[in-house]
């Protein structure tokens, strides 16, 4: 027998507000299931991912099998099953922001933070150590014509440089 | 030079139109009132039908045709907004939503009247977050101005609208796996039929239609059928029009992007040249056009001799190629056909849903294929073409030419067209986008040849000049095959 400690995670539980706006949420389907793709967003927007106790969490108030919940993660780029960064840093790296040289503003986050680009199975290889950014290659981002562009966390970034990248992710704290 | 003609994108950038007050000032709900004044929801769809609207998603599909397969008596029907928009080289819907997110509900508002649906459910891309912000707020001003919610302006009609976010999955923008996905599952596209409008969303009819299909239902209830069918290239000027029985009226959305100096959105009357179209995006960045992608990245792409195409609905299929989202994508002399073809595969290969195997296989086998020739792998081998007769040495033997072939171009091809056949427009997947995959990977292969096979024979990715680059008209698939419907007369 080893005696390796098992470690028990802590449960997880809506925040009152999230309660609030979950509650609100499921009035509008006829069926619970439906609420699953907002409420996992307001879940990870308060855990930062979908660990097995927010799976739990949501299989509960839908109730559905957690089996059901954990299929619908693993389908969906958007949710992370493992920690990541303060700031998620999608590069956009599809035809037109190909064109566009988005390669020179991903080669320059992965030197600037010494990291490499987090895969959907492997995301701690593009965190930074100290958990505050995580960079991601993302598909189009429907903004085209302002390409190379750059999501970080919600918000856009648009004809982006290197040297515009580099005082975006400056500024941020 | 051709004009453009803002109808949907109007007030675009009108300051605060986003909120009611504005949206009001410019004829704001004004079209749903007089359209539930004037008009039962039956004439609406006749209207719908009458002037010649089709979807404006990707499939061309004519909407009121799509209203008349909705049954009447199974309660509740639902109404879809598909805002999921993630096809490459598309970005009109994300600037209605984050700008003029009013005219959209109003467009909701007019269909759901039509159809008598009184839930609608606007499915959003988890990216936009910014979009799904300035569509709640509108959506919660317009239920405190009584213009949705129960008894909308005293006329017995009740309608809720909701935003729904997606989750980064692009299969979601497909009908089908929007329903799926709004149901809580993973966006797995169903087999069609029974199709949406019979049983969709919750097992109910559900009518699925892009934003800026709704987003013409105002304009063309406010000013008529008539005034719409006007707007559109009148045909039969050049030899390549496509038949009058089947119009595209209206204007449609055309996000160019890539090799062009001004990219953007411009809204047209539908039908101008491709050529055109640069040339209202301020023309082309670099010396001279390689290639056109003219709907998104699933179309088939067009060479610099299939410029002259047109760009609506009909035409572009006759060409055998299609007008899709209305993502047009330019690409200059620079540009080398196989690299732009490994992006668009790494995209595919990453967003197949996984459900049909020819699909999940297929999509990372044509990416592998064409990874290996970009990375100057790509497998040759000389084969002896089959003949008996007198070798050397007089004796009897294999005496047929020896043959340089490109054993991975003939495999790029048979996979992709093993998911999807291009020629015969059979797909083996349940949805279209086993086509949407090998429309690109053999239309690219097909009509830029030489520059596979230059990367093969070379092993490194080289950039032919376009005149050597393109396969010539002659040898074009596409061009050879393209339906030229008869030629125009003029009366005599």
């Amino acid at each position: 027998m080893s005696n390796e400690l098992i470690q028990i995670e802590t449960p997880f539980q809506f925040s009152e507000e999230n309660q609030r706006k979950f509650d609100k949420l499921i009035q509008r389907y006829p069926v619970k299931e439906a609420a699953m793709l907002p409420t996992l967003h307001l879940a990870q927007k308060q855990a930062g991912y979908i660990s097995p106790a927010v799976m739990e969490h949501v299989a509960e108030l839908l109730e559905l099998p957690v089996m059901k919940v954990k299929d619908v993660v693993t389908f969906y780029p958007m949710f992370f099953e493992e920690p990541v960064g303060k700031y998620v840093i999608r590069v956009c790296y599809t035809l037109p922001c190909a064109l566009r040289d988005c390669k020179l503003v991903l080669e320059h986050i992965k030197e600037k933070f010494n990291i490499d680009v987090a895969s959907e199975t492997d995301l701690a290889k593009g965190t930074t150590p100290d958990g505050k950014f995580t960079l991601l290659k993302s598909e189009c981002l429907a903004s085209c014509d302002v390409a190379p562009v750059v999501m970080v966390n919600d918000d856009l970034y648009k004809n982006l440089t290197p040297e515009k990248m580099e005082e975006i992710l400056d500024g941020l704290e | 030079m051709v004009q453009e003609r803002r109808i949907l994108y109007e007030h675009l950038d009108v300051p605060d139109i986003n909120t009611f007050d504005v949206f009001r000032q410019y004829d704001g709900y004004k079209r749903f009132e007089k359209t539930i004044k004037e008009h039962q929801p039956e004439e609406i769809c006749d209207m719908v039908t009458q002037s010649g609207l089709k979807g404006r998603g990707g499939a061309g599909f004519s909407t009121g045709l799509k209203w008349s397969f909705v049954p009447r008596d199974i309660e509740p029907r639902y109404l879809c907004c598909n805002a999921d928009e993630s096809e490459p080289g598309t970005f009109s819907n994300r600037y209605v939503l984050e700008k003029n997110p009013h005219l959209l509900i109003e467009g909701i508002l007019i269909c759901c009247y039509a159809m008598g649906i009184s839930t609608a459910y606007v499915y959003i891309r988890g990216e936009f977050t910014l979009g799904k912000r300035m569509l709640d707020a509108a959506i919660e001003e317009a239920y405190r101005h009584g213009y949705l919610g129960k008894n909308i302006l005293g006329s017995g009609f009740d309608l809720d609208v909701y935003s729904h976010p997606g989750a980064g999955a692009y299969i979601c923008g497909e009908e089908t796996g929007l329903i799926e996905s709004l149901e809580g599952k993973r966006g797995q596209p169903r087999v069609k039929p029974p199709f949406p409008a019979v049983e969709g969303l919750f097992h109910k009819p559900t009518v699925v239609q892009n934003v800026e299909t709704l987003c013409n239902l105002p304009f063309l209830m406010g000013q008529g059928v008539e005034w719409y069918t006007s707007i559109g290239r009148t045909y039969g000027d050049t030899r390549f029009d496509p038949p009058q029985s089947d119009p595209n009226t209206g204007t449609k959305l055309y996000c160019i992007s890539g090799d062009v100096n001004k990219p953007g959105v411009y809204e047209l009357d539908l039908g101008l040249t491709a050529e055109e179209l640069i040339e209202v995006a301020g023309g082309v960045k670099g010396e001279r056009v390689k290639a056109v992608i003219p709907g998104g990245s699933s179309a088939p792409i067009l060479t610099h001799y299939e410029l002259e195409c047109r760009l609506d609905f009909t035409s572009l299929t006759l060409w055998k190629s299609m007008l899709g989202s209305g993502g047009i994508i330019v690409m200059n002399e620079t540009r080398n056909i196989v690299d732009c073809l490994l992006n668009i595969m790494k995209f595919y290969a990453h967003e197949s849903c996984g459900q049909c195997t020819p699909c999940r296989w297929g999509t990372p086998w044509v990416r592998d294929i064409v990874q290996r020739i970009a990375d100057g792998e790509g497998r040759q081998t000389t084969i002896q073409r089959p003949r008996f007769g007198i070798a050397e040495g007089g004796r009897w033997g294999d005496t047929g030419e020896m043959e340089e072939v490109y054993e991975d171009l003939d495999l790029l091809e048979s996979v992709a067209n093993n998911i999807a056949n291009v020629d015969t427009m059979t797909w083996n997947t349940i949805c279209v986008f086993g086509i949407a995959v090998s429309w690109p990977a053999v239309s690219y292969l097909r009509k830029f040849r030489p520059e596979f096979e230059a990367a093969i024979r070379e092993g490194k990715l080289v950039t032919l000049p376009v005149e050597e680059a393109t396969v010539p008209p002659e040898e074009n698939y596409a061009y050879q095959q393209r339906i030229v419907p008869r030629l125009f007369e003029a009366p005599a």
